[in-house]
C-alpha cells in the first residue's frame, strides 16, 4: 500500500500571503472517509482576510483530518491527509 | 432533466458537504451553463463575488456580460431584470441586503409582482430576486433585518428561505426554472462565510447533480410528538438545538422548516399540529402583523380543535439594536425556544 | 481667503479623523485575529473607516455653524468629527454603550447628535433628502441656517439623491452636496457603473452650480465649499460639489481587497492631503514644534475618548424596547416584551414602549 499523502497548507498558501504565516481553517467540505478527486475542492482556509479553496492533491480517500474547523494553523502545516486509490 | 427531490437523509449522504453558499453558487452555475438566457446582476457580484458569496467564482466561468456589477441604482437594475424577464430572459438580480429593498420597492410590488396578474396572465415575469437577510452580527437596524412577512404579504411573488445547503440548492434550480418572480432570501449567518462562521447544520451533503425542490413543501427537519415548532431560516437551527437540549427532559418536539412562504404548506403545518396539539411559532422577522401570526391563524383555521396551547417568538416589534446586548435580546435566542417550549409542554 | 489659524484648525481635525481610524482599526481588530469574524471582539458590526477622506470633512465643515446640518453616509467618523460631535459620545456608541449618542442603538453607520445636527444613513444617498428637509426649514423659518449631505461617488447613480438635486433647486434652498470620490464602491470602479468622470456634472441637468477639486488639497476644498455654502447662506440656492478622496484601507475592515490592483492602494496611500497641508502650514511660517503639538493634542484627545468609551457600561437589555417612539402609546399592538423570558417578567411598563 502506497503511503497516504499529505494536504499541505504551504502548498496552496497565496503568492501574495508571503509574509504571514497564520492560517485559519474555516470549512471542510469532506469527512474522514470520503472519496476524493485530485483537484476537488475539500476545504477552505483564510490567509490575511482572503478565503482560499484547499484541493485534494490526489484521488483518494481522506484519512484524517488534522486540523479541525474553526482551528488555526501555521504554514506548512498538514491540513490532512489522503491515502490515494490504487 | 431534473432529479425530483429525495429522501432528505439518503439525498444527504454525499462524500462531500457544502456550505450553503457554494451550493447556491452550484446551482446558479449549472443553470446559466444549461440556458443562454440567465444572467446574474447586482452590485459587487463580478469580482468580488458576492459580499456575501452568492456567486463567488461566476465571472471566471461566465464573464462579465453574464455576471453583471451593476450601478447602486435598485430601482433601475431591479426594474430592468423585471423588464428582460418579460421579454423571456430569465434573470437573477441581487439585493444586497434585504433592508435596501426601500429604494427599489415600486419596481418589487408594482411591477415585479404585479405584472402578471394585472396583464390578464399575457406577461409572465420569470426572475429570481436574492437578497441577503439576517442580524446576529450586530449591523443595527438598516442592515440586519428579514423581512420574511413583508414580501411574503404582497400577491404576486414567491417568497424561498432555505436553512440547509441541501435545500438551498434544489430551491435555488426550482427558483430559476420557475416562471415567476421568486424572491430567494439566504441568510447571511447560514452562508458558511469564513469570516461570519455558521453554526453547525446548514453545511450538509449536497449531490453534485442538479435536483429542484418543489416549492411549498416544508421539510419536517427533527420528528417529534410533544410539540410542533414551526420556523424557518436560522431559527431552524436554533429549534433543532433547543429540541436537543430539551430531549435529556423527555421533551420531544418536532422541527417544521417552512422552507417556502409563498407558497406556504399548510398541510405539514396541521398535520404536525393535530399530533401535538402545541403549536410555537419562531421567526426573526417582526412580530406583528407578520408570519408568525399567519401561521397561528392557519392552524386556528385548520386545527382549532386540536390546538391546546400557542406561542410564537419573533423580533418583538422594534428596530433591530445595535449593541450586542440589546440584539440578543430581541432576536429570539435557543434558550429562549427552549423555554417557550417547556412552557407550553406544561 | 484661507488664514493659517483655519489651517491649523483643519489640519488638528484632519489628524485627529486619520489617528481616530487607526485607533478604531487596532480596537476593531480585538478578538478578530488571525481568524476575523466580524461578531467577535469589542466593537460589533461593519466598520467603514475614512482614512484618507479627511480633507473633505475638515474643509466643507470648517465653513458651518452648529445649527447648520449635516448627514452623512456610511463612512462618517471624519465628518462628524469635523463637525464637532461629541468625540466621547460618538466613540461609545461605536463601541455599543449606554452612553454612546444613541444608547447602543446605532452603532457606526447610524451616528446621531442633535447638539450640532448631524445625522447619518447606511442606505446609499439617503442622506440627501433629510439634508433638503434641514434646508427647507431653515428657509420657511428665514434663518440662515444651512444643511450639507455628504455622499460616495457610488450614490451619484441612486434616486435619492437625483430627486434631491431637483428638489433643492426648483425651491432654491440652501443646500450643498458634497461628493467623495474615493474612485471605488467596495469592489466597483467608478468607470464601470457611472458614465460621468466628473460627477460634479450631475449638476448641469439641475441647473445648479457644479465644481469638482481635483487635488489632495484641503485648502482648494476649503475655498470650493466657502463657495457653495456663503451662496446657499446668502439665499442663492443649491450646489454641488465634488471632492478627489482616497480609500486607503479596505471598503469596510476585513475587505481583503483582492479586487483592486496594488499600484492603486500605493497612489492612494502617496496622496495624502495631510501631508500637504502640513507643508502649506510650513510653508506659511508654522513651524514644526507646532504641528508637533497639534498631532499630540489630537492624538491625546482620541486616545482619552477611546480609554472613556470603553469604561462605559453595555446598555441594558430592557433598554432594548425604549425609543421606539416619542410618545410611546400606552399599548403597542402587540406586548412587544412578552416574547423573552427576560421581558416578560419586567413586562409591565409598557407605557416606554
Ligand atoms: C441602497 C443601498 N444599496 C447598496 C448598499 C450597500 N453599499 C454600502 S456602501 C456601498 C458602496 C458605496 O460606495 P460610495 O458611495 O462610493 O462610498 P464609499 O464606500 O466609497 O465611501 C454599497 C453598495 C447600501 N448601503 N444601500
Ligand atoms: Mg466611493
Amino acid at each position: 500500500m502506497t503511503d497516504a499523502i499529505d494536504v499541505d497548507s504551504a502548498s496552496v498558501w497565496p503568492d501574495d500571503a508571503d509574509d504571514v504565516d497564520e492560517g485559519y481553517l474555516a470549512n471542510w467540505f469532506v469527512r474522514e472517509g470520503s472519496a476524493v478527486d485530485e483537484g476537488e475542492t475539500i476545504g477552505e482556509m483564510q490567509v490575511e482576510k482572503v478565503s482560499i479553496d484547499v484541493t485534494a492533491p490526489t484521488n483518494g480517500t481522506v484519512t484524517e483530518i488534522l486540523v479541525a474547523e474553526g482551528g488555526e494553523f501555521t504554514r506548512g502545516d498538514v491540513l490532512a491527509r489522503i491515502q490515494p486509490s490504487a | 432533466m431534473a432529479t425530483e427531490s429525495r429522501d432528505y437523509t439518503e439525498a444527504t449522504e454525499t462524500d462531500r458537504e457544502l456550505t450553503m453558499s457554494r451550493a447556491m453558487v452550484e446551482a446558479i452555475a449549472w443553470e446559466m451553463r444549461e440556458n443562454e438566457e440567465v444572467f446574474y446582476m447586482g452590485e459587487d457580484v463580478a469580482d468580488y463575488g458576492g459580499i456575501f458569496s452568492s456567486t463567488t467564482g461566476l465571472l471566471d466561468e461566465f464573464g462579465r456580460d453574464r455576471v453583471m456589477d451593476v450601478p447602486i441604482s435598485e430601482t433601475a437594475y431591479l426594474g430592468a431584470a423585471v423588464g428582460a424577464a418579460q421579454a423571456g430572459m430569465r434573470p437573477i438580480a441581487e439585493l444586497m441586503f434585504v433592508d435596501f429593498f426601500g429604494v427599489a420597492m415600486d419596481q418589487i410590488y408594482n411591477n415585479m409582482a404585479k405584472n402578471t396578474y394585472m396583464s390578464g396572465g399575457s406577461f409572465s415575469v420569470p426572475m429570481v430576486l436574492t437578497t441577503a437577510v439576517g442580524g446576529t452580527y450586530n449591523d443595527a437596524g438598516q442592515h440586519s433585518q428579514t423581512l420574511y412577512g413583508t414580501f411574503a404579504h404582497l400577491p404576486g411573488m414567491k417568497v424561498v428561505v432555505p436553512s440547509t445547503a441541501y435545500d438551498a440548492k434544489g430551491l435555488m434550480h426550482s427558483a430559476i426554472r420557475d416562471d415567476d418572480p421568486v424572491v430567494y432570501m439566504f441568510h447571511k449567518r447560514l452562508m458558511g462565510l469564513g469570516w461570519m462562521p455558521s453554526p453547525p447544520g446548514p453545511k450538509t451533503g449536497v449531490p453534485e447533480e442538479d435536483y429542484t425542490i418543489p416549492f411549498g413543501e416544508a421539510d419536517i427537519k427533527r420528528h417529534g410528538s410533544d410539540v410542533t415548532v414551526v420556523t424557518l431560516g436560522l431559527h431552524v437551527h436554533r429549534a433543532l438545538d433547543a429540541a436537543s437540549q430539551l430531549e435529556d427532559d423527555g421533551i420531544d418536539a418536532e422541527v417544521v422548516d417552512l422552507r417556502t412562504l409563498v407558497p406556504l404548506d399548510t398541510e405539514t403545518i396541521l398535520d404536525s399540529v393535530r399530533k401535538t396539539g402545541k403549536l410555537l411559532v419562531v421567526d426573526e422577522d417582526y412580530q406583528s402583523f407578520g408570519v408568525t401570526g399567519e401561521i397561528i391563524a392557519r392552524a386556528a383555521e385548520g386545527a382549532l380543535d386540536d390546538l391546546s396551547a400557542v406561542k410564537r417568538l419573533a423580533i418583538p416589534d422594534v428596530p433591530i439594536p445595535y449593541a450586542r446586548s440589546l440584539e440578543d435580546e430581541v432576536n429570539p435566542g435557543t434558550d429562549d425556544i427552549a423555554a417557550a417550549i417547556r412552557e407550553l409542554h406544561e | 481667503m484661507v488664514s493659517v489659524t483655519e489651517m491649523q484648525t483643519m489640519y488638528e481635525q484632519m489628524v485627529t479623523a486619520r489617528y481616530y481610524e487607526e485607533r478604531l482599526q487596532e480596537e476593531y481588530l480585538v478578538g478578530k485575529q488571525p481568524a476575523f469574524d466580524i461578531s467577535a471582539g469589542p466593537i460589533p458590526g461593519e466598520l467603514h473607516l475614512a482614512a484618507g477622506h479627511e480633507s473633505s470633512g475638515a474643509g466643507v465643515c470648517i465653513h458651518l455653524r452648529d445649527d447648520d446640518t449635516v448627514t452623512a453616509p456610511h463612512r462618517p467618523h471624519h465628518i462628524a468629527i469635523a463637525k464637532g460631535v461629541d468625540l466621547k459620545k460618538m466613540t461609545a456608541e461605536i463601541f455599543g454603550r449606554e452612553t454612546g449618542l444613541c444608547r447602543g442603538k446605532g452603532g457606526h453607520m447610524h451616528l446621531f447628535d442633535p447638539d450640532v445636527n448631524f445625522a447619518c444613513s447606511g442606505i446609499i444617498a439617503q442622506g440627501c433628502p433629510p439634508a433638503v428637509g434641514a434646508a427647507m426649514a431653515a428657509k420657511k423659518r428665514n434663518t440662515d441656517s444651512v444643511a450639507v449631505a455628504f455622499l460616495g461617488e457610488g450614490a451619484i447613480d441612486q434616486g435619492g439623491f437625483l430627486e434631491s438635486l431637483n428638489l433643492a433647486a426648483v425651491q432654491d434652498l440652501p443646500v450643498v452636496f458634497v461628493i467623495e470620490d474615493n474612485d471605488w464602491a467596495i469592489s466597483m470602479p467608478k468607470d464601470r457603473v457611472t458614465d460621468v468622470e466628473d460627477g460634479s456634472r450631475r449638476a448641469w441637468g439641475f441647473d445648479m452650480p457644479g465644481e469638482r477639486v481635483d487635488s489632495d488639497d484641503a485648502v482648494a476644498v476649503y475655498e470650493a465649499a466657502e463657495k457653495a455654502i456663503m451662496r446657499a447662506r446668502d439665499g442663492n440656492g443649491p450646489s454641488l460639489i465634488e471632492v478627489q478622496v482616497h480609500r486607503r484601507m479596505g471598503h469596510f475592515m476585513g475587505d481583503a481587497e483582492a479586487y483592486r490592483p496594488e499600484a492603486d492602494i500605493e497612489r492612494a496611500k502617496q496622496r495624502d492631503s495631510i501631508e500637504r497641508l502640513a507643508d502649506d502650514l510650513r510653508a506659511h511660517g508654522v513651524e514644526d514644534d507646532e504641528l508637533d503639538e497639534i498631532r499630540e493634542r489630537a492624538h491625546e484627545r482620541v486616545d482619552e475618548a477611546i480609554a472613556w468609551a470603553k469604561e462605559q457600561p453595555e446598555p441594558d437589555p430592557s433598554t432594548a424596547y425604549e425609543n421606539v417612539f416619542t410618545n410611546p402609546p400606552a399599548q403597542t399592538a402587540t406586548d412587544g416584551g412578552a416574547n423573552t423570558s427576560d421581558a416578560s417578567s419586567d413586562g409591565d411598563e409598557g407605557g416606554d414602549r
